[in-house]
Order: C-alpha cells, then structure tokens, then sequence
C-alpha cells in the first residue's frame, strides 16, 4: 500500500479503500475503513499522493505526542550493559499530497487498523499522557502484520552501576524517523539510556538501517524508504526530540 | 520675527523653567509612538510565537513586551517634562502612599494580576470555576480577568476576587476521574455486568489505562444492586467519553440480559388456614339507619 500514486488511482487493502477520482474540475479524495469514511476534494492539478507509516499518535485525536511501549515481560540489565531488542509498535498510515519532487506536503488523512488506548505516565498531578502499546520482547527482528505493526530496534544502554529492570519506554513523536521497506514493512530505531534507578532518556536514532536485520523482510535495505511523518511537518517550536522519564522505567 | 512655532518655547509656570510646552508635547508624541510600535510589534510576536508555544505563554511574553517597552520609553523620557528618574524614586514612595490610598482596589488588583502571571493557578484556556462562575478563561489581564461561560458570557472578574477566592482548574491536571452508579437486578449476575462493563471500558481508546479504571459492587439496596464505575480520562475528553460510555454500558447490558430495575416493594400475605373467613357486616345503629332513609327519600321523591 505504502509509495507514491498519481490520481486518478484506487487501492484496497485489509479493509481499507483509497481512491482520487476526477470529478471534472477537482478531484475527488474518497477514504473507508469500516464506518468510517472521509471524502475530500482536491482543487489542484498534478499533484501525487504519497501513502506512508507514519508516527502513531494521530488518531483517534492528538491529543499527546508520546508513546509508552509496555513490555509484556520485564527485562533485567546488568550495570555497565548493552543489549539490542526488538519491539513491535503501532502503525498509523499518513496520506499526503505534494507538487512534484516532495515539495508543499501537506497531510489529507490519517487512519489505522491497530488497537487504540492511551495512558498515563506518571502522577496524576503532573504526569504526562500516553499512547499506550504493549509489545512482545524479540531479540530479533519479528515479522508483524505491517498495515497493524511495525518493528522498532531499541538498544538499551545502562549507564549506572546497578541492575535496571525495564517493563516501558517513553517516546516523543518530535524525534520519530520512521523507515518502510519495498513490501510495506514499517521501522524504527530508538535507543534508551537508564540514568540511574529511575530515569532514563530515549531518543531516535536517525542513521539508516544496517543489514543486521537478517530475519527481517527489511534486509534489502537498499530499497527502504524515509517516510514523511505528521510531527516533522509541524514547527517544532521548542519542543526536545529526547524523552526524560523521570517516572521510572 | 516670531514665527508659527515659537509658543512651543514657552516655559510651563509648573517647572523649574526646563520645561517648555515643546517638550511636553514631544513626550506625549514619543508615548504615543512607542505605545504605537509595541502594539505593531506585539502584534508580530503573538503572530510568530503562536505555533511555537501555548496560548497563556505566548500571551504572557508578548505583554511583558508590550508593558516593559511603554515603561522603559516612560521612564527614559521624563526628563522632557522636568522629572528626573532618580527623583521620581525619591518621590515614589511618598507619592506611592498617596496613591495607595486613593486607589487602593485599582492597585490591589494590579497587584494581584501580577501575582496570578507569576503563580499562574490559571492559564488563559482554562475551565475553571471562581466564585460560582464557571467557564474558559479568554484573557488575564492586568487588572481582570475574562472569563467565557459555557452559556457564551463574557464575565470579567477583578484580578483581586480572582486571588483572594477558591479557585477550581478543571483541567489543571492532565487526567480526570468520573464516576456513574449502574443499578442492576438482584436476579441478575453482578460478575456478568461487572466484566461487560469493563469490557466495553477496554474498548474505549481515552479511557486510561493507567490510573486503571474500576467496576465493583458498592451496595446492596433495597430493590436492587449497585455497581460502581471509575473511569479516568484525558481532561479534554472526559466529557465526551462520560455521556458516551455510560449509554453503552446501558446498550450492552440490556442487550445481554441484565437490566436496570425499577422501584419495587415485595408485600406478603399472610392467611390463617385454620381460620373461618366470617361474612363482613359493617356495624349499623338503628337510628343512622333510619336517618339514611329518610334522607334517601328526600334526595328521590322530593
């Protein structure tokens, strides 16, 4: 599903139907994905849609721009270590529109087949709200469903002298590069630092995949594409690509 | 030759003779431009400030901008109407008194309306309830503060109240809790109901879990059971997921048998089986009885 489509095209996949009719004078942007449906119309000539994963804070509404990946088994690292894992995450699918050669992106839609939750990370009083996505842990590279999932390499790093045990990582959206490969699989590289008992720093890694990836359909790593993503559009502001989670990890 | 200009070189009988009409009227111009060039400038700021920062930050720089630049142009143009800087703080505090007791609720609201920019209970944006009057914050000002009710009334409160009183901000913390009391059958399984409900609460994307919600039975009344429901959400959606969830777990319930009863009182009768059952007669004397029929006669013959 993920690439470049010029109008007028029409794509159905896992339940999710996208189509760009022309309609005379404009296009017609038409969208379905269960009940819900979002029609659009286009007013511009020669423009290309660009289907793509994008960070998975968009819907059902932004409200927050982290994500909190909960492990469903806790993991204990040794002081001083270093170990890679690898986590699933949510994937929403971005619809963009562009003149020729990416220029003037501009979003259209956003819709996702994974499950939605939020949660909160923290106290009540001063937390920070979460999208919430639990995770398997693999020490390599799993092959999800890649309309629902994509695979994150996370590499942990404990700076302290103690035994961390992680069960969740905190994640700005503001740092999230996300990469697709030829067959739509969607990924990501994050690395988390625990700082001491109960803090740690995530960040996103921005280099591009190695070909460590062995398991993985991703191994072509030649054919992987940048997607273009919701946050990176937006100003920044002065908003830090690095997580603190000062709450414990 | 006196020319057209020359009344601007006469000195004000109010100063020590360095004074001229001139200079006065070059200090009100020199006011009025700045005042002028902040407003434009204020205007940019909040323009390219706008997708950088929240609304409350962005309106607190831009009018410490606004103020500062009109108090420093005050400040380094007194000389032009005789004052010296240095003077006026000499005089400031005698000057000070006066005004404090001339304008005592003009200054306590000044007062406070720097305070709330510094402790900042509320942002502009804000739900908030203060003094029974609940609403959005729209504006802090330096001496009010504006609140949009949720009918869509301006109410503009002095900074002061606003300080002095309880002040309650709706969405001063990120989450919120709401609760509802669901009744259900004593025939009905209270555990069925409590697991559809959280069910239906797992299926609700804002419906947070963590702090994580709670379904138990709370009381055994008269007519019925009841279950109590804890749901907490993002501030901005709670309200929506309230009046949305509460009709589901209606729905659901209903849809699965369980339903929300309705007021009932159990009566037994209680019978003595080896008791006769007598004829009824109602105790009669003779003279009402007469009387009745005389009266019956009366009421139909007459």
């Amino acid at each position: 599903m993920y690439g470049y489509y010029k109008p007028p095209f029409s794509i159905e996949q896992e339940g999710i139907s996208i189509s760009v009719e022309n309609n005379g004078e404009h296009w017609i942007y038409r969208r379905a994905l269960g009940t819900d449906k979002v029609e659009k119309i286009i007013l511009a000539d020669g423009k290309r849609l660009i289907i793509n994963p994008v960070e998975p804070l968009n819907t059902p509404k932004e409200i927050t721009p982290y994500l909190l990946i909960e492990f469903e088994k806790t993991l204990l690292l040794a002081g001083g270590a270093k170990r890679r894992i690898f986590l699933t995450f949510p994937i929403e699918i971005g619809v963009f529109i562009s003149d020729r050669g990416d220029r003037n992106i501009q979003l259209l839609d956003v819709m996702t087949l994974a499950r939605q939750k939020f949660t909160l990370y923290g106290e009540v009083s001063n937390g920070i709200l979460c999208k919430h996505w639990k995770s398997k842990v693999y020490s390599i590279s799993p092959s999800p469903d890649s309309l629902q999932e994509g695979v994150m390499e996370l590499t942990l790093r404990n700076t302290s002298s103690d035994w961390a045990s992680i069960s969740m990582a905190v994640f700005s959206a503001y740092g999230m590069k996300l990469y697709y490969g030829s067959d739509g699989d969607a990924f990501m590289r994050a690395r988390m630092d625990i700082l001491n008992r109960n803090t740690a720093e995530t960040s996103f890694e921005l280099q591009h995949i190695s070909g460590e990836l062995k398991s993985s359909p991703l191994r072509d790593f030649k054919a992987r594409k940048e997607a273009f993503g919701v946050y990176s559009l937006q100003k920044l502001g002065f908003v830090p690509p690095k997580f603190y989670m000062g709450w414990g990890y | 030759m006196i020319t057209d200009f020359d009344f601007l070189d006469i000195r004000l009988p109010i100063s020590n003779g360095n004074v001229t009409l001139g200079s006065v009227l070059k200090f009100i111009l020199i006011l009025s431009f700045s005042i002028l060039i902040a407003k434009v400038l204020s205007l940019y700021l909040r323009r390219s400030l706008k997708d950088r920062v929240s609304k409350d930050v962005c309106e607190t720089i831009v009018k410490i901008f606004y103020y500062g630049t009109i108090t420093i142009v005050f400040l380094s143009n007194l000389s032009l109407i005789g004052i010296s800087p240095s003077a006026l703080l000499v005089a400031g505090g005698v000057t000070g008194i006066i005004l404090g007791f001339a304008s005592q609720n003009i200054v306590g609201n000044l007062i406070s309306g720097f305070f709330l920019m510094v402790e900042r209970p509320i942002k502009i944006g804000d739900q908030v309830e203060i003094s029974g009057i609940s609403g959005f914050v729209t504006d802090i000002r330096i001496i009010s503060t504006i609140i949009r009710t949720y009918d869509g009334l301006l109410v503009r409160l002095p900074n002061q109240q606003v300080f002095t009183t309880n002040i309650t901000n709706i969405v001063g913390h990120p989450v919120r809790r709401f609760e509802y009391t669901i009744r259900i059958r004593y025939s009905d399984d209270a555990d069925a109901a409590i697991f559809l409900i959280k069910d239906l609460i797992d299926k609700e994307p804002f419906a947070l879990l963590n702090p994580s919600p709670s379904v138990f039975v709370s009381d055994l009344g008269d007519s019925w059971v009841n279950l109590t429901v804890r749901i907490w959400a993002p501030v901005s959606e709670w309200f929506g997921i309230k009046t949305r969830v509460l009709w589901n777990i209606k729905k659901t319930l209903e849809e699965n048998g369980i339903e929300i009863p309705l007021p009932q009182r159990i009566v037994r009768i209680q019978s003595d089986p080896k008791k006769v059952p007598e004829e009824l007669t109602l105790p009669v004397s003779p003279e009402k009885e007469i009387e009745s029929v005389i009266n019956y006669e009366e009421r139909v013959f007459a």
